[in-house]
């Protein structure tokens, strides 16, 4: 087990060098200028700028300039906020994103496992159906429209909660909920399709000839097992709603990091583009590693052998 | 068949000698079926193919087969929508700009023609021509832009879901089936295409490519099936140390056999429903590279363009995000119902 | 089991107790309820759609910057209610006989930690922009202060801009040569003071927070959130702190402008512009307004490309496009058709009339005379059918606006197909630039209140020209006018001009000059709104009963 985790957060490494450096030459691609107000420099000035942040340089030597920062965890100043530290910038800014990811999380996984069980033990019925119907149009219908519906009525005409703004833990729930609704449709989902399966399996079969309780086998064996393509789905999604969601962001004025990501791509901030993108696959990638071992938890049929995947 | 015959023809004697019961059983009452030795190995009843059954069992899925039927309808209607009243999906008049439903003999259902005050707009500005579903600001027919926009979002949909199943499923049975090596270049080919932002891709392609149907089905194959391959992958680790699996590969069964037969139905479950997940997305997907300039060439549009529109002015003109939203929910439904089913039929161990 | 559960609950609760932490609520929330006197609440509240990059006026680039500045500090002049620059930090403003030299006398004011404003203060904040290459630079050749242009090509030291501290109060200013726009030019953000002890003192943090930046305008910044809003208080050390009515300004920043309107509807803000999909929601509402903006949104023409770059078809394809049905029924956010480069309603001539009164419409026709004009152009180059595409940024206005010429443009034009090509607005500008495209849905925003702003953009080689255009009649015109001080004659230059860009070459096609639409309280009174530089002047604004 050691040397299979040594191994793998050597891989780890090795992933991230390779996403870096394909990520920082296909940006370098994209035509345009990380300076702000560019429609109104001049030629001349742009030169200036160029030769100033070293962006006259051909493309490979500042790629291992960028690279010698990065050992030195330096992800240098960002081009269109001068002065401010792209690590400033991420660490500012995820606080908001993974709080309502978060929040988003356990709603979503709630609601999520309540639906799938409904529908998994009254198989075929109204539930069912009426279940199913929840979950897809939770995930047919954009979130942001749940957004806005969400904000107009529980914001506007019932002034339950605040409608937007940052301002205190009543002004996370909207948002958490707006985003959660992926979330309830992913665990619903596959909660069903799995609880069926292993309703039918040999194990719980016996269990039930055991004389434990219905209660006590969906507990102890059909929900457990049930868990494993959930946590394969769910731990790439908490990622990516964690880290935020440009939409969600925009309509609750949410200060995160996922609306950063976007702008700073569509203006070519290059130093925030490679910052956030290092700190997003670092965490994708971390995650990923986690949910193999956690596999290893939920089905000890499942081992790391010297060799094997690894 | 010759076996079944011989059945039926003892089955009827059994069926004439129930009209008396002897009173003593005695051994000479047995008579030696004709029995082919070599034949003692057959299975008696017809054999169904493992799918053939399962075409079956979807069949009695009350479910599945509504959702079957709606699902037709709604491409019939896809189909021939357009060209069911005189308007064009592009002709643009902005004088009947933002008109309201209306259908004569529905205007109990809400297309009346009046507007979020309560204005009949038909009335107010004297137009003669009903709109089913409205127009929008340019004044274009929405009835025929839903129905031609749900032609593209049904095409993107099964594009999306062939190329779940074809590459997603592919590479996820190759790197768990393999493992090793294998398996771990392959997760981490696909930690890396996760990790590129995806946007910068986009724009790239927006810059080389011309935008259209292509340039879409180029995007969704970069990233579209990451989330299938992985989850069948994590299916795959799970069967592949199951009893029955290390029993069928003890008895020298060959590995397409083994995963066509064993492994593959199954994986089925999480399958469909991660095919369920990812139509939707990619039917979003799709408006998002439509705004960004990669998609559809304005002035075509897909339900997701149309549900992006409508929502900006959701409040005041609500029908132009009701009615696309209705036809892409009614579709995922019945997808998912279906899918459902067919979940059901495919498992093995629903059999009865 | 049941252990269990309750010691993962503590957890989970120690986790969120954590993450709360990290979160950055603004602490805005309590109202400010100051009713000495039974007075008005002098609060106003207003959303931005953006954060503020940096404060700094030596970098500031964008209009929400511009309007923080403008509140918190005080440079020579400054905007009054009809755009027109009145004296502020300066008294008196001499000018040598070839109005070269001027020479500004200051008054006795205070930076928010004590210490007078000088005229030194301008001296090192006006050669701080050109040392650091600032983006608003320019501004100091279009101003025509000595040496701002050999600096900006590097021919010169910064240290020899034309600007000069006399003593404390007197400050000297040379010029190149007299240049009628001067005044206007220094209501601009980018020519405020700064106090060089502290500036040095922050070094590369100044201006990132509300703390890192000194004032000596009508208001304070008290409070700054990055990404959520900023608070302005009354600065009661202002030399003119008596015309200023408001004790607090919040500012929310608001990125959806449907978030903006329902954050109105619960009077959590005062003031919304609203989204062209908005408008007619609110069209009827009392406190619904619409303004005019001094923005331009045009067609660009390669004028390099086989058909467009003939006269007849771009006048065919100006006179193609109703304009009047796009501002109307497809934007209706406040915007109006433009029939020539120069917006109305902005830029009065000496004699006080309208520059749009003035020049009257170019290039307007019917249909028919389009199509008249269509076919001879298309003889005169030998073509039948023509498919150009269209360079638009992916927004959701330059989507409307190319769908609708889209239509127009093919129904109108007999074997006229177009194509959209949206992509980001940096790839587009970088598209623009390089003329590698048809035509290109492009705006322009005024960096000064004249219109010149608008005119010498057609220069050769000029950095926003990016269609090939040149005529040396321009050229030499312009030339002319920025020196001309017989402000009579100038403007019949700056009238001129317009009419060789547009009578002469049909260069471009104007669409609509942009507008704003808004919903504002009427309890609010005396918010100013101007065209160029800052958008808002809060100084003169009050909360009625």
């Amino acid at each position: 087990m050691k040397r299979y985790l040594v191994k793998r957060i050597g891989y780890m490494l090795v992933t991230l060098f390779v996403i870096v450096t394909i990520t920082f030459f296909l940006m370098q691609l994209l035509p345009g200028t990380p300076f702000t107000n560019p429609e109104k420099l001049t030629d001349q000035q742009m030169t200036i700028l160029n030769a100033k942040y070293g962006l006259d340089q051909p493309v490979g030597i500042q790629y291992i300039r960028y690279l010698g920062n990065l050992v030195q965890g330096d992800l240098g100043y960002s081009f269109q906020h001068e002065g401010r530290t792209v690590s400033s910038m991420i660490s500012d800014r995820i606080g908001p994103s993974a709080f309502i990811g978060l929040q988003a999380l356990v709603f979503g996984a709630i609601i999520g496992l309540v639906l799938g069980i409904i529908s998994a033990l009254k198989h075929n019925s109204i539930f069912d159906y009426g279940s199913v119907a929840i979950a897809v149009i939770g995930m047919s219908i954009p979130s942001f429209v749940f957004a806005a519906l969400l904000q107009y009525y529980v914001g506007v005409k019932l002034e339950w909660l605040p409608v937007a703004l940052w301002e205190g833990y009543s002004s996370t729930i909207l948002p958490s909920f707006a985003l959660s609704v992926t979330v309830t449709a992913t665990v619903a989902r596959f909660i069903r399709s799995e609880m069926l399966e292993v309703l039918g399996q040999d194990y719980v079969i016996t269990a039930r000839a055991k004389g434990m309780t219905e209660n006590q086998v969906i507990i102890k064996h059909v929900i457990r097992n049930a868990l494993i393509p959930v946590v394969t789905m769910l731990g790439p999604l908490a990622v990516s709603i964690m880290t935020g969601t440009l939409v969600i962001e925009k309509i609750f004025s949410v200060p995160g990091l996922g609306e950063q990501f976007t702008l700073s791509i569509l203006v070519l901030d290059y130093s925030v583009i490679m910052g956030i993108t290092i700190f997003y696959s670092a965490l994708f990638i971390f995650v990923v590693f986690l949910v193999d071992i956690i596999y290893g938890f939920l089905d000890p049929r499942i081992t790391y052998k010297e060799g094997e995947s690894a | 068949m010759k076996n079944s015959q011989e059945k039926e023809i003892g089955r009827k004697d059994i069926q004439n000698q129930n009209a008396y019961i002897p009173e003593e059983i005695t051994a000479d009452m047995f008579v030696k079926a004709p029995l082919d030795p070599r034949k003692s190995e057959e299975i008696g009843t017809p054999s169904v193919s493992f799918w053939k059954e399962a075409f079956q069992r979807l069949a009695k899925n009350r479910g599945s087969m509504i959702s079957l039927v709606l699902l037709v309808l709604l491409i019939i209607l896809a189909i021939i929508g357009p060209s069911m009243n005189e308007f064009t999906y592009r002709g643009q008049n902005i004088e009947h700009s933002n008109m309201p439903p209306k259908v004569q003999g529905l205007e109990w259902l809400g297309f009346d023609g009046k507007d979020a005050k309560g204005i009949d707009q038909y009335a107010e500005k004297n137009v003669k021509t009903n709109y089913w579903f409205g127009t929008d600001e340019f004044g274009r027919d929405l009835w025929t832009r839903v129905w031609k926009g749900t032609q593209i979002s049904l095409f993107i949909a099964v594009v999306a879901a062939a190329l779940d199943l074809i590459i997603g499923v592919i590479y996820g049975g190759i790197s768990s089936f393999y493992g090793g090596r294998v398996d771990n270049i392959m997760q981490r080919i696909i930690e890396v295409l996760v990790g590129i932002p995806n946007l910068i891709v986009i724009i790239l392609f927006i810059l080389i490519l011309e935008p259209g149907i292509k340039s879409i089905i180029l995007a969704m194959i970069i990233t579209g099936w990451v989330g299938m391959a992985r989850v069948v992958r994590g299916q795959v680790l799970q069967l592949k140390g199951q009893e029955f699996v290390l029993a069928s590969r003890t008895l020298g069964a060959s590995n397409p056999r083994l995963i066509w037969k064993h492994i593959l139905p199954n994986v089925m479950g999480p399958i469909i429903v991660t095919v369920m997940f990812t139509i939707p997305t990619a039917i979003f997907f799709e408006a998002f590279l439509s705004f960004i300039g990669l998609g559809l060439q304005a002035p075509l549009a897909s339900l997701g363009v149309l549900i992006e529109d409508g929502y900006k002015s959701m409040r005041y003109f609500s029908y132009k995000l009701i009615y696309p939203a209705i036809i892409i929910s009614t579709i995922m439904i019945c997808f998912n119902l279906l899918g459902d089913g067919l979940r059901d039929a495919l498992d093995p161990k629903m059999r009865k | 089991m049941r252990k269990k559960i309750r010691n993962s609950a503590l957890t989970l609760g120690m986790a969120t107790a954590l993450l709360l932490s990290g979160c950055n609520f603004s602490n805005s929330t309590e109202k400010v309820d100051d009713d000495k006197d039974n007075k008005v609440n002098q609060t106003l509240n207003v959303t931005e759609p953006a954060d503020v990059p940096t404060l700094d006026s030596t970098k500031a680039h964008d209009g929400i910057a511009f309007t923080v500045l403008n509140n918190v500090n005080e440079g020579l002049y400054r905007q009054d209610e009809n755009n027109l620059p009145i004296k502020a930090l300066a008294t008196e403003h001499k000018e040598s006989e070839d109005k070269v030299v001027h020479t500004f006398t200051l008054r006795d004011s205070k930076w928010s930690n004590g210490e007078p404003v000088t005229a030194k203060d301008f001296e090192f904040a006006w050669k701080r922009v050109m040392k650091d290459n600032s983006p608003y630079a320019f501004m100091f050749v279009t101003a025509g202060i000595k040496n701002a242009e050999a600096i900006l090509n590097a021919e010169k030291d910064a240290d020899e801009l034309g600007i000069k501290a006399i003593d404390e109060k007197t400050l000297e200013v040379t010029l190149e040569a007299a240049n009628p726009l001067f005044q206007t030019l220094l209501t601009f953000p980018t020519f405020l003071p700064q106090n060089q002890k502290f500036v040095e003192e922050k070094g590369d943090q100044y201006a990132l927070e509300a703390d890192g930046i000194l004032f000596n305008g009508p208001f304070k910044l008290v409070e700054w959130t990055h990404e959520q809003g900023w608070k302005y208080e009354k600065n009661e050390d202002y030399w003119d702190a008596k015309a200023v009515k408001l004790d607090n300004i919040n500012v929310y920043v608001v990125k959806d402008p449907s978030t903006g309107t329902n954050l109105y509807e619960t009077e959590k803000v005062d003031r919304v512009e609203l989204s062209s999909a908005l408008v007619d929601q609110y069209k009827d509402d009392e406190n619904f307004q619409t303004l005019k903006e001094s923005g331009l949104v045009f067609l660009r023409f390669n004028h390099k490309h086989p058909v467009l770059g003939n006269k007849d078809v771009r006048k065919a394809i100006n006179m193609a496009i109703d304009k009047k049905g796009l501002t109307d029924v497809i934007l209706k956010d406040g915007s109006s058709p433009l029939n020539g480069v120069v917006p109305a309603g902005f830029y009065n001539s000496p004699d006080n009339k309208d520059y749009r009164e003035l020049n009257g419409d170019f290039n307007t026709g019917t249909v028919k005379e389009a199509q008249e004009a269509w076919a001879k152009g298309l003889k005169e180059t030998g073509q039948k059918d023509v498919t150009v595409s269209i360079n638009i940024a992916d927004s959701d206005d330059q989507k409307k606006v190319a769908e609708y010429i889209q239509a127009q443009l093919e129904d109108n034009l007999p074997g006229f197909k177009l194509e959209i090509k949206a992509v980001p607005f940096a790839q587009r500008l970088e598209i623009e630039k390089a003329i590698e495209y048809d035509l290109s849905l492009s705006s322009w925003g005024p960096d000064y209140s004249d219109p010149m702003t608008y005119l010498d953009m057609w220069l050769k080689g000029g950095s926003a020209n990016r269609m090939d255009y040149y005529n040396p009649k321009l050229d030499e015109l312009v030339a002319k006018a920025r020196t001309e001080s017989d402000l009579t004659k100038r403007y019949q230059m700056l009238l001129d001009l317009e009419k060789i860009l547009l009578e002469e070459d049909a260069a471009i096609a104007p669409l609509y000059q942009e507008g704003e639409s808004i919903l504002i309280r009427e309890k609010i009174n005396g918010v100013l709104v101007h065209p160029t530089g800052a958008e808002f002047t809060y100084k003169w604004a009050s909360i009625k009963e």
